[in-house]
């Protein structure tokens, strides 16, 4: 293979053409892949700061019942893996999954680490540090965002349960949401780019087959064709130029 | 007259004998050479393949990115990196296609490794070397077994050259004529 003129004309023209555009594609993958990621962390943030605005009121008036239910309906949600609300001690106090209420949250875990591996929590973070991923139990892809409750002046100054001025965080909303249609969106874009990789082989293959067999090997032939035939007459006409 | 003819004749058969055979043993040397020469790309994509496993494992003996980030400053973002990966590529194929072309004799492959290398290092400082670990990959596969490709058949059709010559030289005790 190596040794014919195709080879030599084929193996370096394939192995070029596919090999960069193998490469512009697992670029372009991972640009849209991280793109499409940061897009999931801006949504699910918007999602968590929707539901803090919603449960602010009832979070104001100590509205317990409004509250867990709120919660429940959010966690009902298609595509939510999980939902709670933690205070400052770790203590899970509303889910949606009423077995965690209660509960320690770890505060080693991933997610709560970012904030607490200093003795003193950090309480201002970017949106994207907001956003860890994991397997949850179930084996489901899960993008999940903490977003702190602040204190406000409305919350230290309530007359119903006062926290004080000087703390700043009154506990944590931490949401998660399945990655499995954005998943599929990638599995998607992952097979459309193979095939679109093996096809500009084919093609890059199958132009430069019938450029050379029309401007080389017909010639060649032909050629070989009036040698031959030359040699057992004298007399032949010479081939047709450019035919 | 004639006797001293006769006397020189085998002086010079036998200086013509020396220097063919001078010259057969310097086209043996340059097979030689070329024969090593040939392995050239093979070992630079070998190398390559080891520096890729040591990425993929996190190049495990390298201080951790935020160390190192700490000193010089932040890294480039993965998205600036990726663009002059790409830039590259296509300059570093369409550089071994001209060669390949033209059939210039040019050593160029072990520093295509060191490039892929300092891209590996800066999508680890970076912290986006996961995800960008196969474009990289892909790229030196591509770049290397081109340039490969270009050396083996580079040496293959000059050796073949060669050895038409040291028959050549055997025959008529004469230098090839230079193309």
């Amino acid at each position: 293979m190596f040794a014919t003129l195709a080879g030599k004309a084929l193996v370096p023209v394939g192995l070029a053409v596919t090999g960069f555009m193998a490469v512009c594609c697992l670029i372009l993958y991972s640009v849209i892949r991280d793109d499409l990621h940061r897009s999931e962390i801006v949504h699910a943030t918007n999602l968590a700061d929707i539901i803090l605005k919603s449960t602010r009121y009832a979070m104001h008036k100590s509205d317990r019942e409004t509250l867990a239910t709120i919660i429940l309906n959010v966690g009902e949600q298609k595509g939510v893996s999980h939902v709670r609300i933690f205070n400052k001690k770790g203590i899970v106090s509303f889910s949606a999954k009423s077995g965690e209420i209660n509960s320690q949250v770890d505060k080693n875990a991933e997610g709560c680490i970012v904030c607490h591996k200093l003795p003193v929590p950090v309480t201002n973070l970017g949106t994207m540090q907001q956003a860890r991923t994991f397997k949850n139990p179930d084996g489901m892809d899960v993008m999940a965002i903490t977003a702190p409750v602040y204190n406000e002046p409305d919350c230290s100054a309530a007359a119903c349960h006062i926290h004080p001025p000087g703390q700043k965080v009154l506990g944590t909303l931490d949401i998660g949401l399945s990655r499995a249609e954005l998943d599929r969106s990638l599995g998607m874009l992952r097979i459309e780019m193979i095939i679109f990789t093996v096809m500009s082989l084919i093609l890059t293959i199958g132009g430069v087959t019938a450029l050379l067999r029309k401007n080389l090997f017909l010639p060649v032939q032909r050629l070989r064709n009036y040698a031959e035939f030359s040699e057992k007459k004298n007399d032949t006409p010479p081939p047709r130029v450019g035919s | 007259m004639t006797d001293m003819r006769e006397h020189q004749l085998p002086a010079d058969i036998n200086e013509t004998r020396d220097s063919a055979e001078v010259l057969r043993q310097g086209i043996i040397r340059e097979i030689n050479r070329l024969n090593r020469f040939s392995t050239r790309g093979i070992l630079a994509l070998s190398l390559f393949i080891v520096v890729s496993v040591l990425a993929w494992r996190g190049f495990p003996f390298l201080p951790a990115p935020d160390a190192v980030t700490a000193l010089l400053g932040k890294a480039p973002s993965a998205r600036i990196i990726s663009i002059v990966l790409l830039l590259y590529t296509f300059s570093a194929i369409i550089l071994s296609l001209s060669r390949m072309a033209a059939a210039v004799e040019h050593r160029s492959s072990f520093s295509h490794v060191g490039f892929l290398t300092a891209f590996f290092l800066f999508y680890y400082f970076g912290k986006s070397l996961e995800e960008n670990y196969w474009a990289v990959f892909g790229s030196g596969i591509t770049i290397l077994g081109v340039e490969s490709y270009r050396i083996w058949t580079f040496c293959a059709e000059e050796i073949s050259r060669k050895k038409e010559a040291i028959e050549f030289v055997t025959r008529t005790g004469r230098p090839p004529p230079q193309e």
